[in-house]
């Protein structure tokens, strides 16, 4: 394949001097470095030194130290990556910028960091790169060590549909760091092409979609005993509008793929009966979720009627008839919701902002509804991920049919 | 006398149907007008709508070849279509022309001297601006009281659908206020009669925030005056039987 022209921008080191055939290195694995702290950036190329062992590797640093020799088998290269306004994940202005550098340094593997704050995992950095360079994989993500109640956005949302639509069984879709292939660098290159140059480099870009849309292999690696970086901002309702209207536009622009495209393999039975309810007492904060929902069922009847057929408002009437301590919303119910609120943003049903307000108090019931399934247990949170994940690959016909006629499911 | 009333009458009646008559070919000329470019839009859409589709016009926006159009014509557009979008906006053109043209019509059908035309024009350009304040006001008063609602639920107010009603109100309020004033009726009435709706309802919302918020707010202060008593060094502290761990925060990131 070719290498692919990309649009100057402010933010592509286009400004920089490109480094002539003669002074290219064979360096095979290309690293992209966060913004870092000048404090901390020699224990970080040490860990990647520590890492490819005897190895030439370029690595992309947006303010490289000036003792570079201190690590001879590291070549460091300027590069300007855009971190985001969203921050904690990598964004279309990194993929844009790493990719750019992939093309022009010819890379086999490319691996983007993202994540300023943890330390480098050596053993992990290396187990990307091989995946990469030995197993001919186009996209490697690391699988981080989740706690029964982390990620719950990912294990309610993301993964169950990335999982129903798109084929991947991928637990993080939305990366914080990640191992790519030329061939996908320069895809990405390609797709960040036009909103780079729209000035739009802090948007946020799915990369398992997009290498799934142009039959590229996806797998995930354990990052043993990483738990994944927190959000900087600690506004809950603006981030999951953010995160949410960025994967549905992405699904909505992949239709005709995931329309054909099948599912995994089926899972052995066994997986698809519900794991038993705890027998706790609801905790205060799953009070407060379940007090949110029912106000936004005393109160936005009207837009939900917008959005859900009548059969799920009736199951959420009765939700919500339901005490604290017996709450429990079925998987197959939250995979409905979830399909008719993509379905409403595909059709600008409503005022999308609306949309996503809208949709958050569900959102909320399901998290209050899986905590007291899971019970701080990391082995049931495991299954009820599992259980959901299954529930929206079994409703995708539901989704499909709706995307097709939406006229005929109207309320 | 009797004869009287009834010339009286008949001269009134006369000059009645006069003034229909001479109204007559104004309206038939203002709706031959619309009917003829509603028909000439509908068309013209049609065909557009047709020719777009063959040219395959949504996708070659949606490529590359126009950087930067894209993103703001599919968002504003319905569907995010933007064949459906051309195809709209020409078909409503054509019929503001079509109104345009028919009160020109309508003007033209008049004498230059007529005291109907003199006093009929202007105030039909007065209701088509408070027609247009009167659509936007609800429009906007139907987003703002949706917003308010959904932002209130979120924030678990529970006088989330009062607030956004009181919003809503407001709004409509000052609309109705602003039509009657560009439509020049009611004059000092209608200002004094909004400055005391507009009041009574910032009023009422103002001490349903406030009487709603109350435990809030005192369990704020509450919270702020209260510093942690330390013990006494000579004091033996109480005994306290072993605390469970905290349960772990959830992350919903």
């Amino acid at each position: 394949m070719s290498s692919t022209a990309i649009t100057a921008d402010a933010t592509l080191p286009d400004a920089q001097p490109s480094p002539t055939s003669a002074s290219r290195s064979v360096a095979e694995v290309l690293v992209c470095l966060p913004a870092i702290a000048a404090d901390a950036l020699p224990t970080v190329l040490e860990a990647i030194a520590s890492a490819f062992p005897g190895e030439a590797v370029l690595v992309a640093s947006s303010d490289p130290p000036a003792n570079a020799s201190d690590w001879p088998s590291l070549e460091l290269i300027p590069y300007s990556n855009a971190r985001t306004g969203v921050g904690w994940v990598l964004a279309v202005g990194d993929y844009a910028a790493a990719a750019h550098l992939a093309v022009e340094r010819d890379a086999r593997a490319v691996i983007l960091l993202g994540d300023d704050t943890a330390p480098i995992d050596a053993p992990l950095l290396r187990s990307l790169a091989d995946s990469v360079r030995t197993k001919n994989i186009d996209l490697v993500l690391p699988r981080f060590t989740l706690g029964p109640n982390d990620a719950l956005v990912n294990s309610g949302l993301l993964y169950p549909l990335s999982r129903a639509l798109f084929g991947a069984d991928i637990h993080f879709p939305l990366p914080i760091d990640a191992a790519l292939s030329t061939r996908l660098a320069q895809r990405l290159a390609t797709s960040t092409q036009r909103l780079m140059a729209l000035n739009q480099g802090s948007s946020l870009l799915w990369p398992v979609s997009e290498a799934a849309a142009a039959g590229l292999s996806v797998r995930e690696i354990p990052a043993a005993d990483i738990a994944p970086p927190a959000p900087p901002q600690d506004d809950f309702n603006a981030l999951f509008a953010t995160v949410a209207v960025s994967l549905f536009a992405d699904i909505d622009a992949k239709a005709s793929f995931w329309q054909r495209a099948r599912g995994l393999p089926k899972r052995p039975s066994g997986q698809a009966s519900p794991p038993p309810i705890a027998a706790i007492e609801a905790s205060s904060e799953i009070h407060s979720m379940i007090e949110t929902f029912h106000l936004a069922q005393d109160n936005l009847q009207e837009v939900w009627s917008l959005v859900l057929p009548p059969q799920s408002r009736l199951a959420l009437k009765k939700l919500s008839e339901l005490s604290p301590d017996a709450f429990v919303m079925e998987p197959d119910l939250w995979a409905r919701i979830v399909y008719d609120f993509t379905l409403a943003f595909h059709l600008r049903t409503l005022n999308r902002n609306h949309l996503l307000g809208a949709m958050t108090p569900l959102y909320l019931a399901w998290v209050a509804s899986h905590l007291r399934t899971v019970s701080d247990d990391p082995g049931r949170a495991a299954r009820a991920v599992e259980i959901t994940a299954s529930a929206f690959e079994t409703e995708k016909s539901y989704i499909v049919s709706r995307w097709r006629w939406p006229d005929r499911f109207n309320p | 006398m009797g004869q009287q009333i009834e010339s009286a009458l008949r001269q009134s009646i006369h000059r009645i149907v006069l003034v229909l008559v001479s109204f007559l070919p104004g309206i038939l000329a203002f709706l031959l007008a619309l009917i003829v470019f509603t028909l000439i839009g509908w068309a013209l859409s049609a065909l557009l709508r047709r020719l777009l589709t063959a040219v395959r016009f949504d996708e070659r926006l949606a490529s590359r070849e126009f950087p930067g159009a894209p993103a703001v014509i599919a968002d504003w557009s319905p569907s995010s279509s933007p064949t459906l979008l051309a195809a709209r906006v020409t078909f409503w053109v054509c019929v503001l022309a079509g109104i345009a043209i028919g009160i020109s019509a309508f003007d033209a059908s008049y004498a230059a001297d007529s005291r109907y035309s003199v006093f009929l024009l202007p105030y039909v350009a007065h209701l088509t601006g408070a027609i247009l304040i009167l659509v936007a006001g609800t429009l906007l008063a139907r987003f703002l009281a949706r917003t308010v609602l959904i932002g209130a639920v979120n924030a678990q107010l529970h006088y989330a659908r009062f607030l956004s009603l009181g919003v809503k109100w407001l709004v409509l309020v000052l609309t109705a206020a602003m039509a009657l004033d560009h439509l020049q009726i009611g004059g000092a009435i209608v200002e004094l009669a909004f400055g005391i709706l507009f009041g009574g309802i910032v009023l009422t919302l103002a001490l349903a925030i406030g009487l709603g918020s109350r435990d809030l707010v005192s369990r704020s202060i509450e919270k702020t005056m209260e510093k942690p008593t330390t013990p006494r060094p000579t004091e033996v502290p109480p005994l306290t039987e072993t605390e469970p761990p905290p349960r772990p925060r959830l992350r919903h990131f």
